[in-house]
């Protein structure tokens, strides 16, 4: 029973990885904006459809420099068209207009790219690799792609973890998103800010996007694992860029876990179908939080005075 | 140079050279500078110190005037004491938050004809009294901000002054020559400094202290408590106050420990954090707001963490004194604690910046037993020191092992310690003054013939263990008609240890036997109340409660039980008690501004009361005038029961009524 | 907390002018046809009673405001109008009506920030944390201790500014502006809600300020007393309008001044 559950465990964390690399792209953000950023999904979407289509024309090394070019350009397309018109709105504005920005991006990426199911090949092994079978029969199984998308994921994160903690870049983020009005008027270039951001997240939402696509193909329903980094998000704390990988690994493997685990006790004592666990999993986990802990596991402590 | 001074090191002057020479690339001074901190080492202050003696000289400071200090604990004011003292100067601190009043008097009486200040504010306010100071000549400031524009024929940077001090010494040979001489032609017995008392009774005492004195003392305590040139000091104490002369200034010279300036007065908790003292000070009040300080965070923490601290906490008040004490504990404690350490207490002790202390003394005030035992369960050594100005401070001090709370220690090293017929606290101490200045009458009075100084603090040796036990002021014991001492304010203290008092007033002077009135205090009494479903509308109705009269009688038995085991003591167990319907109040003159408690006032107010705590009766009423919140008046009655409560019977005291 | 380098305008002469200014929103005018002056050194203060459009006129002079009228001369340079980064990037320094301090930081970091525009390393330097960016940016740690010195905050270096009491944000926020060696300097409301010594502090403070750096100073503030002890010369606002243009003393005597106070209709 155990190499079965360790079996599930790692795929589940790996599969926590790619959830962790789309919510990371919602932190960043909102840590740097304080904007919800509805269109996360569609950005992944839009990647994903970027790099896979100029991965036809181009070897993929030169397809993912000129999608980061493209997912730049729309940053800038994003800060310069809506962002910009809303300095110093309420933040229920801002989300509104991301809303309005992910069914745009949904849209226009099939306009531009075109509807089918389309390919990435990342050159790596569809093999499986088994692990420990000297310990375990059979031993473990483990997918090529989830490592990479790992890998990926521990380089961008440190990445970004020095870009926000070390440098000044990061200290003018964190007074925008605190105060867009003070930020200004010490000479924090707003727009400058909003489109570093933006581009960021976009750069996040390739390497999301191409692992994705590269596991389920690039098609319309990759926009909708947006919905799976809301309760990675919720658990982990809106602002915190470890919370976002930990959520992401608590709800990767929590689901895998909960549909072999608890899926026969709910058979043998409910007498449930017992499937589809995987799919409420996370959302109940997520409510269970915001009723314990609404600042997440890693959030910053809300401290207002009244 | 420094080596012609061969004199033994009984001035302060000396004691620099020989640190500058011992020690003299190890920290002496540290002081926080627009945020760093920054550190001095003996050589470099003495190097200073010397130029800064060279400039004060220009300027006329000579052997035998008198320099006020005024300000807070900053480097130049430490080194202007050094400076003053190498010059043969007598250094006067003042208390930065003087007022003008109190400035004036001192300066007046200590005949100042200089004055070393920290700031702007000080040199304002010395101006603003300046037509009474005729003989004041010079002021040397530290801080620049806002002097710019003064006048400064009368008024000079510090800075400038060392500056100039160093010029001419690295110009003229002969000058460097001179000072050695003024170093070398001080003497043990010359007056080292004039500490003035706070003065709370009376105008302030200006207390003349010799050199010697206060180094032999200093010397003493140092080894006593294992002090040396690797311990380091928070210097936060006032300038002025005996207690930072001589823990922080003294102790370091003779010591050649280092003392760390706080950046301000409001910094100081987490300049302790940053400094992290291995000798530390600090009254009663400070460790309480530190514990408030912690539990409020606890409070605050989530309930695993609370749930861990609380847990742990109890372990370390179980096991931790013994472990202090090295004393037998059991292996299962010692575990508990050892993890408690890693988990609680070490993180604990780290943010409050006490993790590196090694030696603590609180003094001032009586310490609740509970307070005292939280820290020394936490492993932190803290001991109890009796003293005062006229002593250089220490008259006793706890050795290390054997603590306790309800005592202040055996005699200091080389302290001789009585008590005299009325029960009052006498002494002979290396560091004793020789009197007041200019004040005949007053230090005849502080002195008995044989040259003891009389404390005014009443007290009597524990017999369990030896050590000295300080009860009360000498003129406030009072005596119950069969000739038993009776202390007020140690029984009111100690009751007042108990949470869920909160005030008590005892009597007993010219009558029979003891009685208590008692305050509950509503936040402890009133969550026991939650806790037992006592149900209660009013301070009043809780008051009268019987349930609160049987705690009540609880402690007031468990402290006639304490009180038994002292003979002197043993005759003062309370007999009966009552507790007020209303709480004493300042608005209702029952207690002053600083919230002691007015006995006399009180005994009149509440006349019917006293007289039936001594006529027996079961109950009384009772009717008083009273000042609401909002200021009206009205008057509040009541019926107030009152309690007998057990007592020891004690061989010795039956023995006095037979 | 030197003299700003650049600035080319010695005291006494103009440093900002405000010519025929309007602004509006909608239907609603918040300032009609406003001319005013600053001049180099001087303490200027703005006044008038509640929706006067002091605030306004503020965020006109700094950028968030574009005027729908008239022109703007800031050292010589004239514009219809201004943008919140030439203003910052000009010399012009602001604090809040209602404090606008970044919550999440320490009072450390916020007053940093003031220094944005005074770094010039980049970052590529900065995540190396090397040569020279290190040496600036203890540079401007120097500074910033000699802010938190001189509005002595030396307490709460380290305390997110979110804990602090509001007349602690108050003086974090002017250390903020001080932290950008401002030409001219606009603080909205830098007494409002604080109590008597708070106030008597911050006064002292923008005394300081102007005497001891020859920083400009426009305020806009109700206290009166304050206003009379502290300005050189007052502008007095009432519904959008220019009432009054003059010395504390004058102004005080000003029959159309008094009017609007006491609220008489025109």
């Amino acid at each position: 029973m155990l190499g079965p559950i360790l079996e599930t465990l790692i795929g589940g964390l790996l599969t926590g990885v790619l959830y962790a690399l789309v919510a990371l792209g919602f932190v960043l953000i909102f840590k740097a904006s304080g904007v919800f950023n509805f269109a996360q999904g569609a950005m992944v979407l839009f990647a994903a459809l970027s790099v896979a289509r100029l991965s036809e024309k181009f070897p993929l090394p030169i397809a993912i420099v000129l999608a980061i070019g493209v997912m730049i350009v729309l940053a800038y397309a994003i800060e310069f068209l809506v962002l910009r018109r809303l300095v110093n709105q309420e933040g229920i504005v801002l989300f509104m207009s991301t809303l309005g920005v992910a069914y745009f991006l949904e849209g226009f990426g099939q306009t531009l790219w075109g509807s089918d199911i389309y390919k990435i090949d990342l050159g790596i092994s569809k093999n499986p690799i088994f692990l420990f079978e000297s310990v375990f029969p059979g031993g473990i199984l483990i997918d090529p792609e989830e490592v990479a998308a790992a890998v990926i994921c521990a380089i961008l994160v440190t990445v970004l973890a020095v870009f926000f903690q070390v440098t000044r870049v990061g200290r003018a983020l964190r007074a925008v998103a605190d105060d867009h009005q003070a930020a200004q008027s010490v000479g924090i270039p707003l727009n400058y800010i909003w489109l570093v951001v933006w581009a960021t997240s976009g750069i996040v939402a390739i390497a999301a996007g191409m692992i994705w696509g590269s596991k389920l193909g690039v098609q319309f329903s990759i926009s909708l694992v947006a919905l799976k980094a809301l309760p990675v998000l919720i658990l982990g704390g809106l602002t915190s860029i470890p919370g976002a990988i930990v959520g992401g690994l608590i709800i990767g493997a929590g689901e895998k876990l909960a549909e072999i685990l608890l899926g026969p006790l709910l058979i043998r004592w409910f007498d449930l179908a017992g499937g589809g666990i995987e799919n409420w999993f996370a959302y109940v986990l997520a409510l269970l939080f915001l009723l314990v802990r609404p600042q997440g596991l890693f959030g910053e402590r809300i401290i207002e005075r009244i | 140079m420094a080596n012609e001074v061969t004199a033994p090191a009984d001035t302060f002057p000396r004691l620099l050279v020989r640190n500058a020479r011992q020690f003299a690339d190890r920290p002496a001074i540290r002081h926080k500078d627009l945020g760093i901190w920054q550190t001095l080492t003996w050589a470099q202050v003495f190097e200073d110190v010397r130029a800064y003696a060279v400039g004060l000289n220009r300027l006329g400071v000579k052997r035998g005037d008198t320099i006020a200090i005024v300000g807070a604990n900053r480097p130049k004011l430490y080194m202007s004491v050094m400076a003053a003292q190498v010059l043969g100067a007598v250094p006067v601190p003042v208390y930065a938050d003087a007022v003008a009043d109190e400035l004036a008097h001192v300066l007046v009486h200590a005949e100042v004809r200089f004055a070393a200040v920290e700031d702007q504010e000080q040199v304002d306010k010395i101006l603003s009294v300046a037509e009474r100071l005729p003989k004041l000549e010079q002021m040397f400031y530290d801080e620049k901000k806002g002097l710019r524009d003064y006048d400064h024929g009368k008024l000079h940077p510090i800075d400038e002054l060392i500056a100039q001090g160093r010029a001419v010494l690295a110009q003229d040979a002969s000058v460097s020559k001179w000072l050695d001489g003024e170093i070398a032609a001080g003497k043990g017995l010359d007056t080292s400094i004039i500490l003035y008392t706070s003065g709370t009774t009376g105008p302030s005492k200006g207390v003349v202290l010799t050199a010697k004195g206060c180094i032999d003392a200093a010397t003493d305590t140092v080894a006593f408590d294992h002090l040396d040139s690797h311990d380091e000091a928070l210097a936060y104490l006032p300038l002025a106050w005996v207690g930072d002369h001589y823990l922080n200034y003294a102790q370091g010279l003779a010591a050649g420990f280092c003392m760390a300036c706080p950046e301000n007065a409001e910094t100081a908790m987490q300049d302790l954090k940053e400094i992290g003292p291995t000798f530390y000070f600090a009254p009663p009040r400070v460790f309480e707001q530190m514990l408030t300080r912690v539990m409020i965070r606890m409070g605050d923490a989530g309930f695993p963490k609370r749930q861990l601290f609380h847990y742990f906490i109890g372990v370390a008040r179980r096991y931790g004194e013994t472990i202090l004490n090295h004393q037998p504990t059991p292996l299962v404690g010692r575990l508990l604690y050892a993890v408690g350490k890693v988990l609680i207490y070490g993180p604990l002790m780290n943010v409050l910046g006490l993790s590196r202390v090694r030696v603590a003394y609180t003094a001032g005030e009586a310490i609740g037993p509970d307070l005292f035992a939280f820290y020394r369960s936490l492993g932190m050594n803290l001991k109890q020191l009796y003293g005062q100005t006229e002593a250089f401070l220490y008259v006793t001090a706890q050795p290390d092992g054997q603590i306790y709370a309800d005592t202040v220690g055996p005699a200091a090293p080389n302290v001789d310690i009585r008590i005299a017929e009325s029960g009052e606290v006498q002494f002979k101490s290396p560091g004793m003054f020789v009197g007041y200045f200019k004040d005949e009458a007053k230090t005849k009075e502080a002195m008995t013939a044989d040259g003891y100084v009389k404390t005014g603090d009443a007290g009597f040796f524990d017999d369990k263990t030896g050590h000295l036990k300080i009860i009360d002021r000498a003129k406030d014991v009072g005596r119950l008609n069969d000739g038993t001492l009776f202390p007020p304010k140690y029984i009111e203290n100690k009751l007042k240890f108990y949470p869920n008092i909160r005030e008590a007033v005892a009597y007993g002077d010219k009558r029979d036997f003891v009685t208590v009135l008692i305050n509950i205090d509503l936040t402890a009494v009133g969550s026991w109340a939650e806790r037992k479903n006592v149900v209660y509308g009013s301070y009043q109705e809780l008051a009268g409660h019987a349930l609160v009269y049987d705690m009540i009688a609880r402690h007031v038995e468990e402290m006639n039980r304490a009180l038994s085991e002292d003979k002197v003591t043993a005759g003062a167990q309370i007999k009966r008690f009552l507790i007020l319907h209303k709480e004493l109040d300042a608005d209702d003159g029952e207690l002053t501004r600083t919230q002691k408690v007015r006995r006399g006032f009180v005994a009149e107010r509440y006349a019917p009361l006293v007289k039936a705590l001594y006529d027996g009766s079961r109950e009384a009423d009772i009717s008083t005038e009273v000042t609401f919140e909002d200021g009206r008046k009205g008057i509040m009655s009541a019926r107030v029961e009152i309690r007998d409560v057990k007592t020891v019977p004690v061989a010795t005291a039956l023995e006095k009524v037979a | 907390m030197r003299a700003p380098a650049g600035s080319t305008v010695a005291a006494g002469e103009v440093l900002l002018s405000v010519e025929n200014v309007s602004l509006s929103f909608g239907g609603v005018k918040a300032i009609q046809d406003v001319s005013f002056d600053i001049r180099k050194s001087e303490v200027r203060a703005i006044i008038g009673p509640n929706g006067a459009g002091k605030t306004s006129m503020l965020n006109v002079v700094n950028g968030f405001y574009q005027p729908q009228h008239g022109r703007i001369t800031f050292k010589g340079t004239t514009r219809t109008n201004m943008r919140p980064y030439d203003a910052a990037h000009g010399g012009i320094a602001r604090t809040f009506q209602n404090v606008a301090l970044f919550r999440g930081m320490s009072a450390l970091d916020n007053i940093m920030a003031g220094r944005t525009l005074k770094m010039h390393r980049n970052f590529f330097w900065q995540i190396l944390r090397i040569g020279p960016a290190l040496a600036e940016e203890d540079e401007h740690r120097h500074r910033v201790e000699e802010i938190i010195d001189f509005l002595e905050i030396q307490a709460i270096r380290k305390v997110p500014v979110g804990r602090l009491p509001y007349g602690l944000q108050k003086r974090v926020e002017l250390g903020r502006a001080l932290a950008m060696e401002p030409d001219l300097l606009l603080l909205d409301e830098p007494m409002a809600g604080m109590n008597l010594e708070e106030k008597e502090d911050m006064s002292r403070f923008i005394v300081d300020v102007n005497e001891q750096y020859g920083t400009t100073i426009a305020l806009i503030e109700h206290d009166m007393g304050v206003v009379m002890d502290l300005s050189d010369r007052v502008v007095v606002l009432d519904h959008g309008a220019k009432i009054a243009d003059a010395t504390p003393d004058d102004v005080k005597r000003d029959q159309n001044v008094i009017d609007a106070y006491l609220g008489v209709a025109h």
